[in-house]
């Protein structure tokens, strides 16, 4: 639920009770206000007919207008209170019952009592009572209207700094959009949102260049003492004077040595696509890139007697050319690296998507690991470091391009949406 | 032929040294900028092996110097930093080749060679072994002035051969030479290829010049 629409009920709600109770008592108050008064009038009427009972020893003509009405009754022996009450009488005159309020007291004169009953007309009460609850209604109706709009303009414009910081937030991505664009917020809230959302930006981003260059310089700097010991080797062997034992025992340091420059320079190359250090882009004939790949992987396909199926369409893409070679030199080395012996290779290239599929000893991947670094499914044997998919995903991502891994009939499918 | 090493560390400078020196090559090394520049303006070399970081200035500014001054020493760049501004800026510069480290010895032994061919023997690309010839120019190989029809693999394997002729060479290293360091697998399958190539040569030259050495590489010679 958003915030202005929960504001917003908030505030109409508390409105609408506010004026809801504050309409209720005015309409209490008002009336035992104007009630106070009509009895005043009906005393002022009753000292009037006593008065008169006083000087003229009878009783005056019984009245009937349309808002006062005086009548005398009999009482006989019943003592008649003094009270005041409301009721409806009918009138005549209106043909409707009209609510009067009416004071009933005792009279004695010549020697008999009476009651006499005084009614006036509640009418114009009412009709005042009316016009104030309308008076209320209209206010609550104005009132609302003037909130809503309040909540809807005003603060969809206040909460706009916020708004657009949560837009430079979603966007913000270390590799491709590290620097933050926050609009500068005269509102104090706001304002100390920015600064905190950049210090924290900065930090962060500050980590990650440093967790960047330290990959990289890592790597780097294990490059030296590797090559070192692969020229020491190198001058090793050609002593004739060498065992076949060990010789046995050189050709495990060669083959250990080659399986760490390889991670070396995987690790390597997966920090330089992060640091975007391949620019520009190419004309790159996928088709033929393809074609051109597994010319180079021919030996390989024969050792292993593995048939290979392509369906390419001339496909132009953009993209940087070395980039371009690795995303398909990795993922034909591992169609092939994992498929088992006599096994079948299929690649479709249409316009806009690579589809490379082959069969393998390896049962269904991981979906949501088969990216991640050093990942390997756990029956594979120490054979590629781990990296290779990675740097594939890595690639993807940086072209723009959309990579997806699915089990179907058997066949591992990578398919490389452009 | 005389060769320059240009290269601050020492371990990795003395393989080098000790790996040329079994070849036709006077190499003398330099491990600092200042050594380099000094001995790049006093004398002519063959091939410069020129390492990018070095004590005292950068390798890509002795290359700078070497062109501007219109020396014509072919250059190998050979950096640890593997990265592509650097090596797109020593080719920019007027450097031959790039090889990054970790390399083998065999594979930079050959880069000289291709290296020295280019600069030294203008219209005359051809590598005799005893009775077999190598256009490198043509790709062409003959025996005796017979042609020898080799495939692609193979002529690079025996081109690879002579130019570290009478040296061990890796299995790892042939590998790498012949399918690049993304090779998938293990790398028995180049035994198919020189198992080929042997023959051939027994065929034609009727001599058996490449030597398994217990499994773990090969060695090209003709003693």
């Amino acid at each position: 639920m958003k915030l202005s629409a929960r504001y917003n009920r908030a505030n109409v709600l508390a409105a609408i009770i506010v004026l809801l109770v504050s309409g209720l008592c005015y309409y209490f108050i008002i009336r035992s206000v104007l009630l106070n008064q009509l009895d005043n009038d009906l005393k002022v009427e009753e000292q009037e007919i006593i008065d008169y009972v006083k000087l003229n020893k009878n009783l005056p003509d019984p009245s009937d207008y349309k808002d006062q009405k005086v009548s005398f009754q009999e009482a006989g022996d019943h003592p008649v209170k003094r009270v005041f009450s409301s009721l409806t009488i009918f009138s005549k005159e209106e043909n409707e019952n009209i609510s009067s309020r009416q004071i009933v007291f005792p009279i004695n004169t010549g020697g008999k009592n009476f009651a006499v009953s005084i009614s006036k007309s509640e009418e114009e009460t009412e009709d005042l009572i009316q016009l104030i609850l309308l008076i209320t209604l209209g206010i609550v109706l104005v009132l609302l209207l003037v909130l809503f709009v309040i909540n809807r303009f005003l603060l969809n414009k206040l909460w706009q700094p916020f708004n657009s910081t949560l837009t430079e937030l979603k966007q913000f991505n270390l590799s491709n959009n590290p620097k933050l664009q926050l609009e500068s917020s005269s509102i104090k809230e706001f304002a100390d949102l920015n600064d905190a959302v950049t210090v924290m930006s900065n930090r962060v981003n500050q980590d990650y260049t440093a967790l960047k260059n330290f990959t990289e310089n890592a790597s780097h700097e294990m490059q030296t003492p590797l090559a070192i010991i692969n020229s020491k080797l190198d001058v090793l062997i050609q002593d004739e004077m060498l065992s076949e034992f060990q010789t046995q025992q050189l050709q495990g340091i060669y083959n250990a040595l080659d399986r760490l420059s390889n991670l070396n320079q995987s690790l390597l190359l997966l920090t330089r696509i992060e640091n975007s250090q391949f620019k520009g882009s190419d004309d790159i004939s996928l088709d033929n890139l393809i074609k051109e790949k597994l010319d180079q992987f021919e030996e390989l396909l024969e050792d292993k007697k593995i048939k290979t199926t392509t369906r390419l369409e001339k496909t132009i893409i953009q993209c940087n050319k070395q980039l371009a070679d690795i995303l398909i030199s990795n993922l034909l080395t591992n169609a092939i690296r994992y498929n088992q012996q006599g096994g079948t290779v299929t690649i479709t290239l249409s316009r806009n998507e690579l589809c490379i599929s082959n069969n393998s000893f390896l049962p269904s991947l991981d979906t949501s690991q088969v990216f991640q670094r050093f990942y390997r499914h756990s029956s594979t044997k120490q054979d590629g470091n781990g990296l290779g998919l990675s740097i594939v995903k890595q690639i993807c991502d940086m072209a723009g391009y959309s990579i997806t891994y699915r089990f179907n009939n058997d066949q591992h499918e990578f398919v490389v949406n452009f | 032929m005389k060769i320059l090493l240009v290269e601050d560390e020492k371990a990795l400078s003395e393989s080098i040294t000790a790996y040329l020196k079994g070849e036709d090559y006077v190499c003398e090394t330099a491990a600092d900028f200042s050594t380099a520049l000094e001995k790049t303006e006093l004398h002519t070399y063959d091939c410069i092996l020129l390492d990018i970081t070095l004590p005292g200035g950068s390798g890509l500014q002795i290359l700078k110097e070497l062109k501007k001054n219109n020396k014509l020493d072919g250059v190998l760049i050979i950096s640890a930093k593997n990265a592509i501004d650097d090596k797109v800026a020593g080719l920019k510069l007027g450097a031959d080749d790039y090889l990054a480290k970790p390399f083998h010895l065999s594979e930079l032994s050959a880069r000289i060679a291709a290296i020295i061919r280019r600069k030294n023997f203008e219209g005359n690309n051809v590598i005799r072994f005893n009775d077999i010839s190598i256009d490198t120019l043509a790709k062409a190989v003959s025996v005796n002035d017979k042609p020898l029809d080799l495939t692609k693999k193979e002529y690079e394997l025996l081109l690879y051969f002579v130019s570290n002729k009478r040296r061990v060479i890796s299995k790892n290293a042939i590998t790498e030479h012949l399918w690049g360091d993304d090779m998938p697998g293990n790398n028995d399958f180049i035994y198919t290829h020189i198992k080929n190539l042997r023959k051939k040569l027994l065929d034609t030259a009727h001599a058996d010049y490449i030597k398994s050495v217990y499994g773990m590489g090969y060695k090209f010679t003709d003693e």
